[in-house]
């Protein structure tokens, strides 16, 4: 399975992936959204070795990580978000969640200067819970009761990415001494703990955003913003 | 021009238009009236008030409105810029465009309708039209950023490369101190016009100019990944090399990096000197890393042999020893090579005798991880024997209830166990099981999916839809089915309207597949708001890679499978009007057996009482109106939802001109999947019908030239030869010499049954060509049949037939009415050879 970032064209797949495994779901339009004002941050697992039947085959989508940055953050930090993750059944314990999810942190770091990366998940989902807090490194900052449509408690996570912005920081000295070929940038999997990789197929995330479609993109914006706050 | 306004009223339009853009129709409206009252004929207040009424939903009084509008003030931009509006929302882009631009002329320096058509005419694609009225733009307000970096894209998309670069230099130049880095509009404005350099092919400066700026790039990745590719490009092997090792450094499970590390080492996959260096590398990656799977994976795609062996057996063991259930998803692409399918099988096999033997092969390791092993080995196989390269559905279903023993009640297995049983073509066992799976975990909707796929495979559409609204908001004014609707869930709306097709009820079939179509015209709408938003948000390559996406959308097979579906359905009700009044396919009425009149005189009946029941529907209706709050019914989100009309599709059914309707699909089936051939084939279908000779040519010889064996382009040539032999009178000769020249895909020395005989002989073991040579011969000589029928019950002993095919050959001897002696005789044989399935059991 590859891991790369995702392309506007993956967006169909991206969001049958979505609606076939959680119950938060949302408009290709919110996709867009999100692949339109941070094109870094998003990235997808692609089962690359089916032969296309036909020219027209998309990628094969099997999991992916819709990620954006807060753009008016509470507490004035600049931080990202994971709006979704979901690893399709048929792929599970592959360790793609993390990957995932690795990449999609760095490049919150890296591109934006996020400080730290916030994310909900149900209290109930021990798999997620476990990719997040044991082998991620992420912090349960507090119970959100009631978060989700159906009634169940969300906890908020988040995990400090100063380590990722440290490792830049030193790149950038290399780079100073013009050698990129250098750059020891965190490495995806071996970094993570040892033992079980990540169990996490079902990574239930921020609740359904309600939005016309008729919408511009900047009402559309600030009602998140609302609901949010 | 405007008409001047007293003072009083003039400060309330200055109010209307505050309250229209607050969206406080309600007073903007009161104030609208209150101006009118004083003032009837003001155009601008009524083109406002025009505009409000609009945004309220009364779309057609708000055109009449404006269109007094203008006939009282034709000159006032205020009025066209409304005009021009209105038609924005009704998605009339071109009198829009038009609207536009006169508001335009009698006001040149308006920004903001400048900026409306520039957001239409992208839009539409109309890129000259665009960079003129970015033209425009810039040079009224040329100290916006924002203003270069759209011109820029104008040009861009317009094909002129260096006149972009040179806009994207001139605002660069006018910057006195450099941004600061993290300034993310100007680092992605310096990397899209590096994207330029490199499209307008001069990679040289693409990189000289890359790695001048990329010190202050924000998005690392990209850029790292751009210079890679142009060094390898500019055959820069050494540091091309270093490149993409450094990109294997940040992402080691992306197989474009390591092809590109491969091609910067001169190395080949399918050379044979290559193979060690090939392998030596990937180990070297495996060693870096525990968790990587890519650099032990992709060995497995170039080694043969012995070597191939000893890796793949060392991979499934890593693999299986962790228990790890996707095992089998990650090497199945290796079955399209024989011999390798061959060794996976063997290995496997010799994991499960082991287990046999000593207990465990892995006991050394103590029971809990034997178990897993043993369990994640009985897995693999059942999915082995499973899949179509390897199918052997006895064996699959044995290994798959061992480990059901071993673990009863594992989802993955309960999902096996049911595609095992669709794969025997029993349906309904398979979605009783899938059913009884997602029982096993109530909670996850992956498996809730599977069992409504299943259930609508089955053809239980109600089923199907009670098992997804589990997990749908059901909130909305129509329930579960509305919420599948608006989060635009392509597959199930696909599934549900092929169930209905195969059920014959025609109208809530292409209820579906126009949803279908419709959720295409949201997503192309979709990137409207975005022409001003990624200009704002300064994100410029993603912006253009979503034109360029939006470009060819329909190409999806979302689209493309829908599409077909509905050109079928639509060509059915061409052929058999009948078909789209249920009380007549009900089983108890056969039409086909009916002579003309009798068959006339049923379908007027059956209309008498379509109309009779649309009465009762529509008095119905109007009561429930009468009845109901004046209140329209919103949903979910708020927006106003209109009531659908004809929720079971009926109208859809009994179209006058189904061949008209089945276009409105199969444009753009046939503009943007050209090379599919199944949509040459259907398009075929339509354009002879409407003996529109020329088109039906060229999808001929479209699909030829994807596969000039395909089965149904030989049938449909044959059919094309005999409509053009017998027309009751002759083509045009343009027309005609068109076709004389290049119709070419039968000699015209050749007899139509030498051709066919010569087709089937060619393709003697393959059913579906068969099948097709079959059908041609009964066509061009119905006393064939008896050797027809004969030589399609041989079919079912081919190897390679499936049980699609046999089912094909059941439906072709209905078509050709053989009688009871002959269906009998393929059902027995038939059934003797997919005992399970259900189609030959209950037949």
């Amino acid at each position: 399975m590859d891991i790369r970032v995702l392309r506007p064209s993956d967006i169909p797949n991206v969001q049958t992936a979505n609606i076939t495994n959680l119950p938060e779901n949302y408009f290709c339009k919110y996709y867009l959204y999100h692949a339109m004002s941070w094109p870094q941050l998003s990235y997808v697992a692609v089962d690359v070795s089916r032969p296309p039947k036909t020219p027209y085959d998309p990628p094969k989508i099997v999991g992916y990580v819709l990620a954006k940055m807060e753009e008016e953050p509470a507490d004035g930090v600049q931080h990202g978000h994971i709006t979704s993750l979901s690893v399709m059944r048929t792929h599970r314990r592959l360790g793609l969640a993390e990957k995932l999810m690795r990449q999609s942190q760095r490049a919150m770091a890296e591109t934006y200067g996020a400080n730290y990366v916030s994310l909900h998940v149900r209290v109930s989902n021990a798999a997620a819970k476990h990719l997040y807090s044991d082998t991620l490194g992420f912090t349960i900052e507090k119970t959100e009761p009631k978060y989700y449509a159906d009634g169940e408690d969300a906890f908020s996570m988040r995990m400090d990415l100063s380590d990722l912005r440290l490792k830049m920081q030193d790149s950038d000295d290399e780079d100073e001494e013009g050698s990129v070929g250098q750059d020891e940038g965190g490495e995806v999997g071996s970094a993570g703990k040892k033992g079980e990789g990540a169990e996490a197929e079902k990574k239930a995330k921020k609740r359904k955003v309600k939005m016309g479609r008729g919408l511009g993109v900047g009402e559309l914006v600030e009602r998140n913003e609302i609901q949010k706050a | 021009m405007p008409q001047p306004l007293p003072s009083k009223e003039n400060s309330l339009f200055k109010q209307v238009v505050k309250n229209y853009e607050a969206k406080q129709y309600k007073k903007g409206l009161k104030s609208a009236e209150q101006i009118l009252r004083k003032v009837p004929n003001h155009g601008d207040t009524q083109a406002m008030k025009a505009l409000i009424l609009n945004a309220q939903g009364n779309s057609t009084e708000a055109f009449e409105l404006a269109k007094v509008a203008l006939k009282n003030d034709v000159k006032s931009h205020v009025c066209w810029h409304v005009y021009g509006l209105l038609y924005r929302t009704a998605k009339n882009y071109e009198e829009a465009i038009k609207a536009y631009k006169f508001a335009l002329k009698l006001d040149p320096d308006s920004a903001q309708i400048s900026r409306d058509l520039a957001q239409l005419q992208v839009q539409m694609r109309d890129y000259p039209g665009f960079v003129q009225t970015r033209m425009a733009i810039l040079k009224s307000r040329p100290h916006v950023r924002q203003n270069w970096t759209a011109m820029a894209v104008a040009h861009h998309l317009n094909g002129e490369f260096e006149a972009a670069e040179r806009i994207l230099t001139t605002y660069e130049d006018t910057l006195k101190s450099p941004p600061p880095k993290s300034d993310i509009e100007h680092s992605e404005a310096i990397l899209y016009k590096n994207t330029i350099i490199a499209e307008s092919g001069n990679i040289e400066k693409a990189l000289s100019h890359l790695e001048a700026v990329m010190k202050n790039s924000l998005d690392r990745t990209a850029v790292m990944e751009m210079r890679a590719r142009y060094l390898l490009l500019l055959d820069r092997k050494e540091e091309a090399q270093k490149a993409y090792r450094a990109l294997l450094d940040r992402n080691n499970e992306y197989r474009a990096y390591y092809e590109g590390l491969e091609k910067a080492m001169g190395l080949d996959r399918t050379d044979d000197d290559s193979i060690p260096k090939l392998a030596e590398l990937y180990e070297s990656y495996a060693a870096k890393s525990e968790k990587v799977d890519a650099a032990r994976r992709v060995p497995l795609d170039f080694l043969q042999g012995e070597s191939f062996k000893t890796a793949a057996d060392r991979y499934l063991r890593s693999m299986l020893k962790r228990g790890i259930p996707s095992t089998f998803a990650n090497v199945k692409a290796l079955y399209r090579d024989p011999a390798k399918r061959t060794i996976i099988e063997e290995l496997v096999n010799g994991y499960a005798s082991e287990q046999l033997t000593n207990g465990s092969a892995e006991n050394h390791e103590g029971d809990r991880s034997s178990n897993k092993f043993d369990e994640a080995v009985l897995y693999f196989l059942a999915q082995h024997y499973n899949y179509h390269l390897s199918r052997d559905l006895s064996k699959a279903l044995d290994f798959i209830d061992k480990a059901l023993e071993m673990n009863p009640k594992a989802v993955e297995y309960g999902m096996t166990k049911a595609r095992i049983w669709k794969h025997y073509g029993n349906p309904a066992k398979a979605s009783e099981i899938m059913d009884e799976a997602r029982t096993w975990d109530e909670r996850d909707r992956a498996i809730n999916s599977k069992c409504a796929k299943y259930q609508l495979r089955n053809n239980e559409n109600e089923n199907a839809l009670k098992t997804m609204s589990k997990f749908t908001k059901n909130e909305t004014v129509k329930e579960a089915l509305g919420d599948l609707h608006d989060l635009q869930c392509m597959w199930y709306l696909t599934e549900d309207g092929e169930a209905y097709l195969r059920q014959g009820k025609f109208g809530l079939a292409l209820k579906r597949f126009h949803a279908i179509y419709d959720i295409f015209d949201i997503w192309q709408e979709d990137q409207f708001d975005f022409h001003s938003f990624s200009l704002r948000k300064g994100q410029i390559r993603a912006y253009v890679d979503m034109i360029r996406w939006e470009d060819h959308l329909r190409e999806h097979p979302y689209y493309s499978r829908a599409a077909i579906f509905a050109v079928k359905a639509y060509i059915m009700l061409h052929d058999k009007p009948h078909l789209a009044h249920e009380s007549l396919t009900n089983g108890f009425t056969d039409m086909d057996s009916m002579d003309a009149n009798e068959r006339k005189k049923a379908m007027k009946k059956a209309k008498r009482e379509q109309e009779k029941q649309e009465k009762a529907e529509a008095e119905r209706k109007e009561a429930e109106k009468k009845a109901a709050t004046k209140k329209p019914a919103t949903g979910a989100d708020g927006e106003l939802k209109k009531e659908d009309k004809d929720p079971q599709g009926t109208k859809l059914a009994r179209t006058k001109e189904p061949l008209q309707d089945a276009g409105k699909f199969l444009s753009f089936l046939l503009e943007f999947s050209p090379k599919n051939i199944e949509a040459q084939n259907v398009g075929f279908e339509v354009f002879t019908r409407k003996n529109k000779h020329l088109l039906a040519l060229k999808c001929l010889l479209a699909a030829s030239s994807i596969d000039s064996e395909n089965p149904t382009l030989h049938e449909q040539t044959v059919r094309f030869r005999r409509t053009l032999d017998t027309l009751s009178e002759p083509l045009p000769p343009p027309v005609a010499k068109v076709i004389d020249s290049t119709f070419t895909l039968i000699p015209t020395s050749t007899s139509l049954s030498d051709y066919n005989d010569s087709f089937i002989s060619k393709h003697s073991k393959s059913a579906p060509h068969v099948q097709a040579g079959l059908k041609v011969r009964q066509l061009l000589d119905s006393s064939s049949l008896p050797q027809n029928e004969k030589e399609l019950l041989a079919t079912l002993d081919f190897d390679t037939i499936e049980l699609q095919d046999a089912k094909n050959g059941l439906s072709l001897l209905g078509e050709w009415k053989s009688g009871s002696e002959a269906r009998e005789a393929y059902i027995n044989a038939a059934r003797k050879r997919w005992p399970e399935a259900t189609v030959f059991a209950d037949a």
